[in-house]
């Protein structure tokens, strides 16, 4: 489904390489785990792969093409990227969900109906949150699954998550991990999932890969 | 009534005793402005002085190019104006904004000139350079702060923009808020001009008719014009710099190239 091959990366020319020559091939259906200290490029590699960052180098390829023959928002309901720090938009929770089915892109897809927000709502660890609540005034934890709803709502092929748990508390974490984890062995979704935490999955067995010397390596 | 009353030399200089009020104040307030104020009252005297040298030159002469040529420095001046009010190095945004000034004001003046006002020639200075001249200095002021907004915008937002882009937005999905309040804060002082003229204050244009002995119902229609103008010359001006700007925020992933300051 994906393949990066020998890319590159650096954010200025002046500045050192954050990659070189770093490959990954990642298959239908494959948890894909990511760790590194802070600042080591794990975030960039999800931006890039979402071309939120342009390679230097190399190509990254999305089920058989270049990820740059896509237009920018056709790959980008294809390959949903959710940010380490959940941003919604200054309204209802409904509204928040809803709003990929607002930009044309996503135009020929049906959007889900009340009754199936609230049934994902509860599925989230969300069954509390009216769909007319203020997504603003949601805690971080909860903006933060309702972000991860919000992604999957467009039905993307790979799902790209950011330091999903580094802002939350123990018991916030533990639910981002458990909707992970059901997403991946129930659902079956593509996902790349980078932290710095020592998240040991409990139900599913990610590839589990750290970044060192401007790459990647597996780990065993 | 028509006769004009020429202010002479020591007049003029009588009139700096008001320059003397506001460094007074300054000095005595610590308002620190001393330095501006010196600096402003000297080129405005300087500035001043040199475009009526150069209008008088202009106005008999009487040639089109030099006219189109006094247009372009202004349009020019007014470009480094904006350069010196929007700090923004990432962007380049100068080629742009000085193309579509110039087009944009040229296309104004030469609708005012040409078909309102109906001279001939289209080019007279008399007309052509001061229609030229409201329409640069007030599309300026509303340009740099379409720009600066936007700029800052840009910045400020960037998550939310990335959040929209990472849900399938395209670039103008993703910034269509920030371009509206770009262009809408560029444009309300003109709007609200148009509000309070005739009311408020009367226009330096209308005034200056009136006090050189213009029949004040002429002066209006003339006055009218020009604030239909600034308000059209204003819009279009900044839509077309905000469109073509918001674009170069992006890359060709169109992923937002503005980075924190």
């Amino acid at each position: 489904m994906l393949d990066i091959r020998n890319i590159s990366f650096t954010y200025e020319e002046s500045m050192p390489l954050v990659f070189e020559r770093l490959d990954l091939t990642v298959a239908e259906g494959e948890f894909i785990l990511v760790k590194g200290p802070s600042g080591s490029g794990k975030s960039t590699l999800l931006r890039l792969i979402c071309r939120l960052n342009q390679l230097t180098g190399g190509t990254i390829f999305f089920q058989g093409s270049d990820i740059t023959s896509f237009a920018p928002a056709m790959l980008r309901s294809s390959i949903s990227y959710v940010a380490q720090i959940p941003q919604m938009i200054d309204s209802s929770v409904e509204e928040n969900l809803l709003l990929p089915f607002s930009f044309a892109i996503n135009a020929e897809k049906s959007p889900p109906g009340k009754d199936e927000l609230r049934e994902m709502l509860k599925n989230f660890y969300l069954g509390d949150v009216t769909l007319d609540h203020s997504a603003m005034k949601l805690s971080t934890g909860q903006k933060q699954r309702l972000a991860i709803m919000r992604a999957l709502l467009q039905k993307p092929r790979l799902l790209l998550l950011d330091e999903p748990t580094s802002a939350l508390d123990q018991e916030s974490a533990s639910m981002v991990f458990s909707i992970m984890e059901r997403l991946s062995v129930e659902q079956r979704k593509t996902l790349i999932t980078v932290t710095h935490s020592n998240y040991k999955p409990e139900t599913v067995r990610p590839l589990t890969y750290t970044v060192a010397n401007r790459s990647l390596q597996r780990c065993s | 009534m028509n006769q004009i009353i020429n202010i002479s030399t020591p007049q003029l200089l009588l009139a700096l005793l008001f320059i003397l009020v506001a460094q007074a104040s300054s000095f005595i307030f610590h308002l620190g402005l001393n330095r501006d104020i010196t600096i402003g009252t000297l080129r405005t005297f300087s500035q001043l002085f040199l475009m009526g040298y150069v209008l008088t030159f202009i106005l008999k002469t009487s040639s089109p190019w030099l006219t189109l040529g006094v247009f372009m420095v202004m349009v020019v001046s007014a470009m480094f104006i904006i350069k010196g009010r929007v700090k923004e190095k990432q962007i380049a945004y100068i080629i742009p904004t000085f193309l579509t000034m110039f087009i944009s004001y040229l296309a104004t003046a030469l609708f005012v000139s040409g078909l309102v006002i109906g001279i001939t020639p289209w080019w007279e200075p008399r007309y052509f350079i001061p229609a030229g001249g409201m329409v640069i200095g007030n599309s300026m002021s509303a340009l740099a702060i379409s720009l600066e907004r936007l700029f800052r915008d840009m910045r400020q937002q960037k998550e939310v923009i990335e959040m929209k882009l990472s849900l399938g937005a395209n670039y103008r999905e993703a910034s269509n808020d920030i371009f509206r309040n770009a262009v809408t804060a560029g444009m309300i002082p003109s709007i609200n001009a148009m509000m309070g003229v005739g009311l408020v204050f009367i226009p330096g244009m209308m005034s200056g008719q009136i006090l050189a002995g213009t029949d004040p119902l002429i002066a209006i229609r003339y006055q009218i014009v020009v604030m239909l103008m600034l308000v059209g010359s204003t819009a279009v001006s900044s839509v077309v710099v905000m469109l073509i700007v918001r674009r170069r925020c992006f890359g060709s992933g169109e992923e937002v190239l503005l980075s924190p300051r």
